[in-house]
């Protein structure tokens, strides 16, 4: 082709690049939402999990600790900062210590009779309201007068100090200057965002609008902030491997540029290389978006990984190009063994398709739309760019003497055999366990941030993040009455330390009918001017001092029960609101825990209310919840490995050929699972996918290895491309293993070695080349 | 700019405004436990006439406080810290933070930096103004704080020689409290006004 047409060609490329890349940006809407990559729950339990993962007022819980300054400074930090944070809406609850009468809405103040449980002991009498006017008057005399006297005329029996007490954290830090206090003297506040606490990006924005919060105030100055909780550690956790991935990325890219610059000596060449992949990746993502709502994050990072195979196309074609002959006579003679390798890695992809997970169905369009549009773009655009005149690889130094090496190694043919039985030697004498089921083992946090994390918890009494008690009724009210019906047999459980505190929903709401139940004991406008004429007699308080509390008894009387949707508007309404879950037939109420010591010793509760009340382990539901989604991924696997099978037998129309590609795989596999369990590893998800590239690599290399042309030219082209397409895998991925983070490590030791063993196997078990 | 920094430098330095202030203060200081009776009269909105109580103050060293009540009933109160706690016959104590109460930490501090001898601490916490009537002198403190004087417009104080006699609290809403102490908290009228205790703690015996 003239210059000319190939110009007008890159420039027609390059437009649909950027049309694909417009038309993402106003597409693409990425979720960082963990659990889009979640299967769907089965049980009640792990339905429950997923609801609880981010959106649970525990993993919505931020701990915040500020020091640096002197304690008068860090109290009024401390006021400045929950003022400040109350006002917004992205932070339902704040408590720093300092009980607000005003959390309690002035509209429902009156409410206090119905809410307090003074009238289910004692009758609102004569008698009773004579006590409460001496004591008052006691108060009157002592240090306490000025702190009550305001309340006196509206509340002469305390209700709203009762009402405070009942509502503070059973267990709370110091409080010195009004403000919560660690023993290290730092102070403390607990923060409850809107933003779920495993969406990293809302969360980030959630802690952002704190720190300026913080550094707005007067005197931040030479003042830390201090945070701690789940959001805080998925932000972390976020920014720690997106910083990794870049570094190494940006490593391994300029060491893959240099090895295809050394390999091809062509700038040309390796530009014109990348443009297959970044096609792929374009057309995959564009599709992707275009199929559905939203894209998880994840999908994307997994989906350029598995892509990776993709640049063994443009590597088949530049490596095979012999003298003489066009791009387009090489890209024919490659092409079938070519569409062998795409449609078998399309059709194994296909199986993450059907296993039902929203995650990776996602993955499944993006890496099959992928590779399709970078194999046609290798077939039917690159060629046409490349240079007319290449360089033979087939004349590197050295590449003749590497591939005699190769061909005069011994290939017996019971090597499968012994490799077979060491693989599965490893696998059955591997030390631990098999599985990695514990999710938060791949995302781990530095330890003094969990000492940290542990350290304020205790203080702050914040609950378990791992525990909660959930509560089951019909309906909201139901959970109220239920939640009052359990509270002795909870009093009793903290009475026998199994565990610290507890925070139930009628702590806040009594259900109706104790609200009515309180409501009949209250006495009439008349009755009750009476019996406050008896109980003033004798007393020095003014007379009509009292007016504000027979108005507030009347309202009381006759106000129709607060129910959870009417007290949402008060900021403890908000706080019941969140313990309160609506699960379409039923309700659910989520009592938080903290310092559980004794799970088991909720079991006869759970038994007594025929499992309405229960403790729920969101540890164990999301282990089980991961094991269910490997044996989806292993399931879609195996069905995988039949489909490739047979694609590569149909290819090859010969079962002994397909066995000289399909064993080397298989085993090579074997090998990496044998090796990682051997070396102590327990297998998570990311090593499967992982494995799945690897494989991918290593089908390229098993069946180019087994093509044999005749020609040793031809077979060193081979080499050649091999070597390059190892080089670069090894490369990219071996950088990876080194990473300090699990998930990147996982990947990266997986695919290095995968793609190690498949080169080695492929060679040894490769058909001897025949001999000129 | 340096305005704003005198006057600050000025308020809160009695030293050099009171020299005079600062020597009565010091000859006021007794060593811990430091015990005295008083009878205390409140005059409030919420009451038609005033509360008489009577009892003993007692300070305990350091920042604690000690106010028993022995009549109309007994009851007594502590302040340790920033923690109040409240005792009475037959009731469960009480107890509250200290913060709650600004009028209590106010009443701890006079009270602290007085029978410490601690010119200081007041000057602290108070402008301080002192004046003097023959053998009689009345100490003026106001809260610097602007919030706590809100609440606790001023505390005076009523002595002769190096004996307190009358302590008088005002409070921002117009209420007071009036305690007399020592020799003098048995001289509580039956029925006090607060013009009858000004004028027994100015020493103008009726």
């Amino acid at each position: 082709m003239k210059f000319a047409p190939r110009a007008a060609l890159l420039a027609a490329w390059l437009v649909c690049l950027g049309l694909l890349y417009v038309l993402i940006t106003h597409t693409l809407v990425v979720g960082t939402d963990l659990r889009s990559f979640m299967p769907a729950p089965t049980t009640p339990d792990q339905k429950l999990l997923m609801d609880q993962v981010g959106e649970g007022p525990g993993s919505r819980l931020l701990l915040v600790a500020i020091d640096g300054v002197p304690e008068p400074q860090l109290a009024s930090l401390s006021h400045g900062l929950a003022a400040s944070l109350r006002k917004q809406p992205a932070y339902p609850q704040v408590v720093n210590g300092d009980f607000d009468l005003a959390a309690l809405d002035g509209q429902f103040l009156f409410y206090r009779y119905l809410l307090s449980p003074t009238l289910d002991t004692t009758a609102m009498d004569a008698p009773f309201l004579a006590d409460q006017l001496q004591q008052r008057l006691d108060d009157m005399a002592s240090p306490a007068a000025s702190m009550l006297k305001s309340l006196l005329p509206r509340d002469p029996t305390l209700e709203l100090l009762k009402l405070a007490e009942r509502w503070t954290p059973a267990k709370s830090p110091e409080v010195k200057d009004g403000v919560w206090f660690s023993s290290k003297g730092e102070a403390l506040l607990l923060v409850q965002t809107k933003a779920a606490g495993f969406d990293p990006e809302a969360q980030e924005a959630a802690i952002n609008g704190i720190r300026s919060a913080f550094t707005a105030l007067p005197g931040s100055q030479g003042a830390h902030l201090l945070l701690s909780g789940p959001g805080y550690f998925s932000v972390v956790v976020n920014a720690q491997t997106r910083h990794e991935a870049d570094v190494i990325g940006r490593i391994s890219t300029i060491g893959f540029i240099l090895l295809l610059l050394v390999a091809y000596r062509s700038v040309t060449s390796l530009l014109f290389g990348a443009l297959p992949v970044a096609t792929g990746g374009l057309a995959g993502i564009a599709v992707m978006a275009l199929c559905f709502r939203e894209v998880h994050g994840i999908t994307l990072a997994f989906g350029f990984t598995l892509l990776g195979v993709a640049q063994e196309y443009p590597i088949r074609l530049l490596s095979h190009r012999r003298a003489g002959e066009t791009a387009l006579a090489s890209v024919r003679g490659l092409w079938p063994l070519l569409m062998t390798a795409i449609a078998s890695a399309c059709i194994a992809y296909l199986a993450f398709y059907a296993s039902g997970v929203g995650g990776l169905q996602q993955l499944a369009v993006f890496t099959i739309t992928g590779l399709l549009a970078a194999g046609l773009a290798t077939r039917y655009l690159l060629p046409h760019l490349l240079p007319e005149r290449a360089r033979d690889v087939a004349t590197t130094p050295g590449l003749a003497r590497l591939r005699t090496f190769f061909d005069e190694l011994p290939r017996p043919r019971w090597l499968p055999v012994p490799i077979a039985l060491a693989a599965a030697a490893m696998l059955y004498f591997a030390p631990g366990s098999f599985w990695e089921n514990n999710l938060a083992a791949l995302t781990p946090l530095p330890t003094d941030m969990l000492m940290t994390d542990a350290r304020l918890r205790g203080e702050l009494g914040a609950p378990d993040v791992r525990y909660l008690l959930v509560l089951q009724a019909r309906d909201a009210d139901g959970v109220l009455a239920l939640s009052e019906r359990i509270e002795p047999d909870i009093d009793k459980l903290l009475a026998g330390k199994a565990l610290d505190s507890v925070e139930l929903p009628s702590r806040y709401l009594p259900s109706a009918a104790t609200q009515k139940a309180r409501q009949a004991k209250l006495p009439d406008t008349t009755a009750l001017e009476e019996m406050l004429a008896t109980g003033l007699k004798g007393t020095p308080f003014k007379k009509d001092l009292f007016a504000p509390f027979v108005s507030d008894v009347a309202a009381a009387r006759s106000a129709p029960v607060l129910t959870p949707e009417r007290f949402a508007s008060s900021p403890l309404g908000q706080r019941l609101s969140a313990m309160l879950v609506n699960r379409g037939d039923h309700w659910v109420g989520l009592a938080t825990l903290s310092g559980v010591h004794d799970a088991d010793a909720f079991a006869p509760l759970a038994a007594k209310t025929g499992d309405a009340v229960r403790l729920l382990d969101l540890k164990q539901a999301s282990e089980s919840l991961v094991a269910e989604y490997r044996t989806r991924i292993l399931k879609a696997l195996a069905v995988a490995t039949l489909l490739l099978v047979a694609t590569i037998a149909f290819a090859l129309r010969s079962f002994r050929r397909a066995w000289h590609v399909l064993a080397p795989m298989t085993l090579a596999t074997f090998m990496v699972l044998a090796v990682e369990r051997v070396a102590g590893i327990p297998l998570s998800l990311f090593h499967l996918v992982s494995l799945i590239l690897a494989g991918g690599l290593g089908l390229h290399y098993a069946l180019f290895f087994e093509r044999d042309t005749g020609d040793p030219d031809e077979q060193r082209r081979t080499l050649h491309a091999t070597i390059v397409c190892v080089l670069s895998a090894l490369l990219v991925f071996g950088m990876l293993a080194w990473s300090s983070i699990p998930v990147l490590r996982a990947i990266g030791l997986t695919v290095s070695l995968g793609v190690a063993f498949h080169f080695c196997i492929s060679i040894l078990m490769a058909p001897h080349a025949s001999k000129e | 700019m340096t305005m704003a920094l005198m006057l600050a430098w000025t308020t809160s330095s009695p030293a050099a405004q009171a020299p005079d202030a600062n020597a009565l203060i010091a000859s006021l200081g007794r060593p811990a436990p430091a015990r005295t009776s008083f009878a205390e009269a409140r005059f409030s909105s919420v009451l038609d006439k005033p509360l008489v109580s009577s009892g003993e103050l007692a300070w305990l060293g350091q920042d604690q406080l000690e106010r028993r009540v022995d009549a109309p009933h007994k009851e007594t109160s502590t302040i340790t810290g920033d923690k109040v706690t409240q005792t009475r016959e037959g009731k469960s104590p009480r107890s509250f933070s200290l913060s709650r109460a600004p009028q209590l930490k106010v009443l701890l501090d006079s009270f602290v930096a007085l029978l410490g001898g601690d010119a200081s601490r007041l000057g602290e916490a108070f402008t301080v103004q002192l004046n003097r009537e023959g053998e009689h002198w009345s100490l003026a403190l106001t809260p610097t704080d602007a919030k706590v004087a809100k609440q606790i417009s001023r505390i005076v104080v009523d002595g002769q020689g190096n004996e307190p006699r009358c302590m008088r609290m005002e409070e921002g809403d117009g209420d007071t409290a009036i305690d007399l102490l020592g020799p003098l908290a048995t001289k509580m009228p039956g029925e006090p006004t607060r013009e009858a205790l000004v004028a027994l703690c100015t020493g103008a015996t009726p």
